[in-house]
C-alpha cells in the first residue's frame, strides 16, 4: 500500500530532521518530538502490513495532530524552520493516514 | 431494478456504472486522473511560490507581471497569514493541492457508493478551499493592488479543479440524500457515510445508476 510506505518515509525524515534543520541544543522537546514521532509513524506504517494490526496506521493520526499543535503552538511565531517543518510533516501524514487504495472489496452486505 | 446494478457483495459488481444526469461515471480514472494531474501542477507552482516566500529561491518567475509578484508574495496580507498559520500561505496552498491530488486517487471506480467520506472530504479539499483561494487571490490583485502570474494559474486551476470533481460529490451527496429520505434515520446515513454495506443503501445506490454504455 502506497500510503504506507510514504509514511516511512515521512517518519525518516522526521528522524533526521533535526540534523537538517540545526535544531538548536536547548530545543529539548522538539528533538524528542522529532525522533518520538518519526518513529512512531514509521513503526505504525510497518505495523499496518500485518494483518492483525492493519489498521494500525489509523494512530500516525494522532501522531499527526500532536505535530501540527506542538509546531504551531510550541514557539512564538515567526516559528523556527524546525517547527515549520513539524506542521508541514503533521499536514501530509493527515492527508496519507487516512488513504487507502482499496475499498469496500471485501466487505459483506449486512 | 436489475440486481446486477448492485454494489454488493463487491466481487461481483459492475464498478463502471453511469449515474444520470451524466453519461459517465464520476468514479471513474478518466474522471478521476485529470484531477490529479492537474492538482500535482498546481502543487509544484505553490510549492515553488513557498520557496520563495522561504528564501530558498531568491527570485519568483513572473513573464507577464514582473515584480509584482514578489510584491503580492511578500505582501501584508500574506505576512498575516503567515503570522496566523506558522507557515506560508504558498506552502498551505501547496499541501491542499497535493491532497487534492491524494484524495483524488484513493479508493476503487465506485467510491462514491463504497466510501462517501472519503468523496466529500475530497469534495471539502478542492470546492470550498478552492473558491476560497480563487477569491484569496483576486482580493491580493485588488487589495494588495499588484498581479502574480503563478497565483492566478493556481486560481484557475482551483476553479477548473471545482469544475471536474463536482459531479463525484453530487453522487456522493445523492446517495446520502436517497439513504435519508428511504430509512428516515440519521444512523443509517451515517453507515452509509462511513460506507458500511446494508441492504437499503445499496438499493438507494442502485436506484441512482445506469448500466455504462
Amino acid at each position: 500500500m502506497w500510503a504506507r510506505d510514504v509514511e516511512v518515509m515521512l517518519g525518516v525524515w522526521l528522524i533526521i530532521s533535526p540534523f537538517v534543520f540545526v535544531h538548536s541544543d536547548e530545543a529539548t522537546l522538539l528533538w524528542a518530538s522529532d525522533f518520538a514521532a518519526g518513529g512512531l509513524v514509521a513503526t505504525f506504517a510497518v505495523l499496518s502490513y500485518w494483518r492483525p494490526a492493519r489498521h494500525a496506521h489509523l494512530l500516525t493520526l494522532l501522531v499527526a495532530l500532536w505535530l501540527v499543535a506542538f509546531g504551531r503552538f510550541g514557539a512564538a511565531s515567526p516559528l523556527p524552520p524546525g517547527m515549520q517543518n513539524e506542521i508541514v510533516v503533521g499536514l501530509l501524514l493527515m492527508m496519507f493516514a487516512i488513504s487507502q487504495l482499496r475499498d469496500a472489496a471485501a466487505r459483506r452486505l449486512v | 431494478m436489475s440486481q446486477s446494478l448492485r454494489g454488493f457483495p463487491a466481487e461481483r459488481a459492475d464498478l463502471s456504472v453511469v449515474i444520470p444526469p451524466w453519461k459517465h461515471n464520476p468514479s471513474a480514472w478518466s474522471q478521476r486522473i485529470p484531477i490529479c494531474i492537474l492538482a500535482l501542477v498546481a502543487t509544484v507552482i505553490a510549492a515553488y511560490m513557498a520557496m520563495y516566500q522561504w528564501r530558498i529561491v531568491d527570485d519568483v518567475w513572473d513573464p507577464v507581471f514582473g515584480e509584482q509578484s514578489r510584491k503580492v508574495l511578500d505582501s501584508d496580507v500574506a505576512k498575516q497569514m503567515y503570522g496566523w498559520f506558522g507557515i506560508h500561505d504558498a506552502a498551505l496552498g501547496a499541501l491542499a493541492y497535493l491532497g487534492d491530488a491524494i484524495f483524488g486517487l484513493a479508493g476503487s471506480t465506485r467510491r462514491w457508493q463504497y466510501r462517501p467520506w472519503l468523496v466529500i472530504l475530497f469534495g471539502i479539499d478542492v470546492i470550498p478551499l478552492g473558491l476560497v483561494s480563487a477569491i484569496l487571490v483576486v482580493a491580493q490583485g485588488t487589495i494588495v493592488g499588484y498581479w502574480c502570474f503563478l497565483c492566478l494559474v493556481t486560481a484557475a486551476i482551483s476553479l477548473a479543479l471545482v469544475y471536474m470533481a463536482i459531479d463525484e460529490v453530487y453522487a456522493s451527496l445523492k446517495l446520502l440524500y436517497l439513504v435519508g429520505k428511504r430509512t428516515g434515520s440519521a444512523k443509517a446515513v451515517w453507515l452509509a457515510f462511513i460506507g458500511r454495506p446494508f441492504e437499503s443503501a445499496d438499493q438507494a445506490a442502485a436506484e441512482m445508476v445506469r448500466r455504462a454504455a
